[in-house]
C-alpha cells in the first residue's frame, strides 16, 4: 500500500468511525429501541466507534513514522497494509459483534477484533524495530 | 536491530500472529460446535449453587432488576441497611410483657422481653442474627437452641414498614388475643426458622433436620436469589466458562441450553409452578426428606413430583378430615395470601383458552419491585390481551372504564401480610349465588359497601350482566344493614378484616363520614388483626377526607391496654357519631353472637 493511499484510507477510517459517533448520539437522543434498552449492544458499538477512530489515527501516526524513520519501502508497504486492515477489523469486529450479539456475549464477528489488534500491534512493533538498512533483497 | 531480509519474513511477522489466532479460533470453534458436552443435555439436579454475584458477571441487567426486588431482601444478615427498625431502645408493651429493642455493646441489634411489673422477670433475650421481609413488615431471627442444637427462631415481633412501628405477631395472625400475662400466648409465634420460614425465604435451603432434633441448616444464598427460580447454576457456569461457546450461542439456532431453567421460556404451566413453589402452600410427598434435604423441586420440572397444592378439600395421610378448609371460602377460593397459585389453577383463564400463567401479569426483571407487574401489562393490558374491546367493551355492565377489570374479577377477598389483598382466582361476579348466605363476600358489595347482596343480585340483570337468579331468600339480617356492615359486626375474623379493608378503599362510592363511623365498631374487636385493619382503614380515609381526625386516630393503639383503646374510641365516637347499631342492641348482640361462633386460627 502506497503512503498516499494509506494516509487517505486512514483518514477515511477516522471519518467513518467519527461519523458513527454522530449516529450513536442520535440513537441516544431519539431513544432508539434496541440501543438504549440493550447495554451489551451499546457497549460494543461504543467500543467499535472509539477503537475504529483511534486506530485510524494510529495508522496516520504509523504512516508518518515510516516516513520519518525511513523504513524500507518493501517493509513500509506491508506495515501500512497490516495496520490499516487491523484497524478496520478491530472497529468493524466490535460493531458487528455488538449488532449480532447473543444473550450475554457479542456475536461471532467479535473474533475479528483480536486478529485485527494483533496486526496493528505487529505493525507498530515493526515500525519501531525496522531500520533503514533492513532492506529486503526483493526490493532492490 | 537487524531484521531478516527475506521477503516472506515481513509478511510472516506482520500477518502471522493474526493468522495463527484465526486458525486457532476457528479450530476451537469447530471443536466446540462438535462437542456434545457443550450443547447436549446436562444434569442440573445436584449442581452447585454459585450465588447471584456469579450470575451478575454475565447477566448484569437481570441481576440489577432482581437486586431492586423485595425477593432479594427476603432474608438478610441483620446489619447495616438491612435493618429497617431503629433498635434504639423502642418498647412495645403487650399482653403483660414489655419487649425492648436495642443495640448491644458492639451495635448488634437485640431484643429483650420481660414481664411487666416488679420484679421484671426476663422471658426471652437474644441478639438478632437475620431479618425476614422488607416490603410490608420485617421480622427478626435469633440463634437460640431451645429444643435442639443449631436452631434459629423467628421472634413474635415485627417492624411494620408503612406504620413505622413495632407490632406483635398475634396482631398479624387471625386469632384471638390471648390471656394477659400468659407466656404461652405471648410466644405463640416464636417459631422455628429451620423447618418453617427457611423454605420460601431463601435459595436452595437444606434444613438438615437430624433424628436427635438438631439442625444443620444451610442455604445456597440468603433471600430469594437467581437460583431460586433458575435452579442451581453450577453446571451452567461450568459450561459457559468456554468463551467461544458463549460467542457461538449468539447464533439463535444454537441458543438451546439445558444447563439452566428460564421461566421466561417455559410453558405457562411450568413457569407458574416456579412461582407456585412458594406462592401456593403445598403438601410435601415426603416430609422427612424435605426437612432433611429441602423440597427437592427443580425449576423446569413438574412441581407435582415433590408436592401437591393445598385446596379446601385436601386431606393428609388418608384421614377424612379436611384440615385446610378454613383457608378457603365455601366455593374453594383461597382466603389467604400465599395461595395465589391455587387461585390461578382455579381460574377459567388458566384452564381454558391460551392458559394464563403468572408471567402474563408479573415479571421478575421487567417490573417495578412492588407487585412486580409487567411494565407492558399495566392496568387492563393483560385482560385485553385476550378479551378485546370488541368482545368486552370497556364500560360494560354500567361501570365506567375507570373501573379496572381486576376490581370486579379479582376482588379484594384475600387476607395476607396484615391487609386485604386481591384474589388471584379470576371470576365473574355472581352475587345471586350468595343471597341468603353470610359465609363469603362478593365483588359487588365489597365495593358498594352500603348495599345488600340482594341489591347486587338484582343489579346484575338490570345492567345486562351475566348472573343467575337468586336461589335463596334474603336473610333477616339483610334489612339491618349492608353486606359489608353485617360482615364487619358479625362475620368471622377474616370477613371482618376484609370488611374494614373494603370500607377504607378510596374508590368506594360511599361517603367517607359514613365509612369512618362504621369502622369505629371494629376498633373494639376481640381480634387484634381486625382492630389493626380498622385503625389503618380509619387513618387512610381520614388522611384523604377528614384530616382533623388524624390526631384522635393516632391516639388509638390496636395493641394498647383495653381502657386506653376505649378512651380513644369514645373520643372518635364523639366526633363521628354513634355506630349503626346504636338503638338496636338486639341486632348488635345477634351479630356478636354469630362472631363468637366463628373463631379462626389461621395464618398471616
Amino acid at each position: 500500500m502506497s503512503a498516499d493511499r494509506h494516509l487517505r484510507l486512514s483518514i477515511a477510517l477516522v471519518a467513518i468511525f467519527l461519523a458513527m459517533g454522530l449516529w450513536l448520539e442520535a440513537m441516544y437522543g431519539l431513544r432508539a429501541e434496541g440501543w438504549v434498552d440493550d447495554p451489551l449492544r451499546r457497549e460494543f458499538l461504543r467500543l467499535g466507534h472509539a477503537h475504529g477512530a483511534l486506530l485510524g489515527l494510529v495508522n496516520v501516526a504509523l504512516g508518518w513514522g515510516c516516513e520519518r524513520l525511513e523504513t524500507p519501502a518493501a517493509w513500509a508497504m506491508k506495515i501500512r497494509m497490516a495496520a490499516w486492515i487491523g484497524a478496520s477489523l478491530v472497529g468493524v469486529g466490535f460493531v458487528a459483534g455488538g449488532l449480532l450479539h447473543g444473550p450475554t456475549d457479542p456475536g461471532l464477528p467479535i473474533l475479528a477484533v483480536p486478529a485485527g489488534a494483533l496486526m496493528v500491534l505487529t505493525s507498530s512493533v515493526a515500525v519501531a524495530l525496522v531500520r533503514p538498512s533492513d532492506i529486503l533483497p526483493s526490493s532492490d | 536491530m537487524m531484521m531478516d531480509g527475506r521477503p516472506r519474513a515481513a509478511a510472516i511477522l506482520l500477518f502471522g500472529p493474526a493468522l495463527v489466532f484465526a486458525v486457532a479460533a476457528t479450530s476451537v470453534a469447530l471443536w466446540t460446535l462438535a462437542d456434545d458436552d457443550a450443547w447436549g443435555p446436562v444434569e442440573r439436579r445436584g449442581a452447585a449453587v454459585v450465588q447471584s454475584d456469579t450470575c451478575a458477571r454475565c447477566h448484569p441487567q437481570q441481576h440489577a432488576s432482581w437486586h431492586r426486588s423485595y425477593h432479594r431482601t427476603m432474608t438478610q444478615v441483620a446489619e447495616g441497611d438491612a435493618l429497617l427498625a431503629p433498635f434504639a431502645g423502642e418498647q412495645l408493651d403487650y399482653l403483660g410483657f414489655r419487649a425492648t429493642m436495642e443495640r448491644g455493646a458492639e451495635g448488634q441489634p437485640r431484643v429483650r422481653i420481660a414481664a411487666l411489673g416488679e420484679p421484671a422477670e426476663e422471658l426471652f433475650a437474644a441478639d438478632i442474627a437475620m431479618t425476614v421481609g422488607s416490603h410490608r413488615y420485617q421480622q427478626y431471627l435469633a440463634r437460640v437452641d431451645r429444643e435442639g442444637a443449631g436452631e434459629v427462631w423467628r421472634l413474635p415481633l415485627a417492624w411494620h414498614v408503612a406504620e413505622g412501628r413495632w407490632i406483635h405477631l398475634n396482631g398479624a395472625f387471625l386469632e384471638p388475643e390471648g390471656k394477659l400475662g400468659s407466656e404461652e400466648d405471648y410466644l405463640r409465634h416464636l417459631s422455628r426458622w429451620n423447618d418453617n420460614c427457611v423454605f420460601c425465604h431463601n435459595t436452595e435451603p437444606r434444613p438438615g433436620a437430624a433424628a436427635d432434633g438438631s439442625f444443620s441448616t444451610r442455604v445456597g444464598e440468603l433471600g430469594i436469589a437467581c437460583e431460586a427460580c433458575h435452579g442451581p447454576a453450577g453446571a451452567h457456569v461450568e459450561r459457559h466458562a468456554n468463551p467461544l461457546r458463549r460467542i457461538l450461542a449468539a447464533e439463535s439456532a444454537l441458543r438451546q441450553d439445558g444447563s439452566i431453567a428460564d421461566p421466561g421460556e417455559m410453558s405457562a404451566d411450568l413457569s407458574s409452578e416456579v412461582c407456585g413453589r412458594c406462592h401456593g402452600n403445598r403438601i410435601a410427598r415426603d416430609l422427612s426428606a424435605v426437612l432433611r434435604d429441602g423440597d427437592g423441586f427443580l425449576p423446569g420440572e413438574e412441581l407435582a413430583r415433590v408436592s401437591r397444592p393445598i385446596f379446601a378439600d385436601s386431606v393428609i395421610g388418608g384421614s377424612a378430615e379436611t384440615p385446610f378448609s378454613e383457608r378457603f371460602w365455601p366455593d374453594g377460593t383461597p382466603r389467604l395470601s400465599a395461595y395465589e397459585y391455587q387461585g390461578l389453577l382455579l381460574s377459567a383463564c388458566h384452564t381454558g383458552g391460551e392458559g394464563l400463567g403468572c408471567g402474563a401479569c408479573h415479571s421478575m426483571h421487567e417490573s417495578e419491585p412492588s407487585m412486580q407487574l409487567r411494565r407492558d401489562r399495566q392496568g387492563d393490558a393483560t385482560c385485553r390481551h385476550c378479551h378485546d374491546e370488541g368482545a368486552v367493551p370497556p364500560a360494560h355492565g354500567g361501570h365506567t372504564a375507570a373501573i379496572s377489570c381486576a376490581a370486579c374479577h379479582m376482588p379484594r377477598v384475600t387476607y395476607g401480610l396484615v391487609q386485604g389483598m386481591i384474589s388471584h382466582r379470576i371470576t365473574s361476579p355472581d352475587p345471586a349465588a350468595l343471597v341468603g348466605r353470610d359465609d363469603q363476600p362478593d365483588a359487588c358489595t365489597q365495593c358498594h359497601v352500603d348495599r345488600s347482596r340482594s341489591w347486587a343480585a338484582e343489579g346484575m340483570a338490570a345492567l345486562g350482566l351475566r348472573g343467575r337468579q337468586a336461589v335463596a331468600l334474603p336473610s333477616v339480617e339483610e334489612s339491618w344493614g349492608s353486606r359489608v356492615l353485617l360482615d364487619l359486626y358479625g362475620g368471622d375474623p377474616l370477613q371482618r378484616v376484609l370488611a374494614a379493608d373494603a370500607l377504607a378503599q378510596a374508590s368506594t362510592p360511599v361517603a367517607a363520614e359514613l365509612r369512618m363511623r362504621w369502622l369505629l365498631g371494629a376498633l373494639e374487636d376481640e381480634y387484634p388483626a381486625v382492630r389493626f385493619a380498622a385503625a389503618r382503614g380509619l387513618a387512610q380515609v381520614a388522611d384523604d377526607e377528614a384530616p382533623g381526625l388524624t390526631a384522635k386516630i393516632a391516639a388509638y393503639d390496636f395493641l394498647g391496654p383495653v381502657e386506653l383503646r376505649l378512651e380513644a374510641v369514645d373520643a372518635l365516637r364523639e366526633a363521628l357519631g354513634e355506630d349503626p347499631f346504636s338503638g338496636h342492641e338486639e341486632r348488635r348482640s345477634s351479630l356478636l353472637e354469630h362472631q363468637e361462633r366463628q373463631l379462626l386460627w389461621i395464618g398471616e
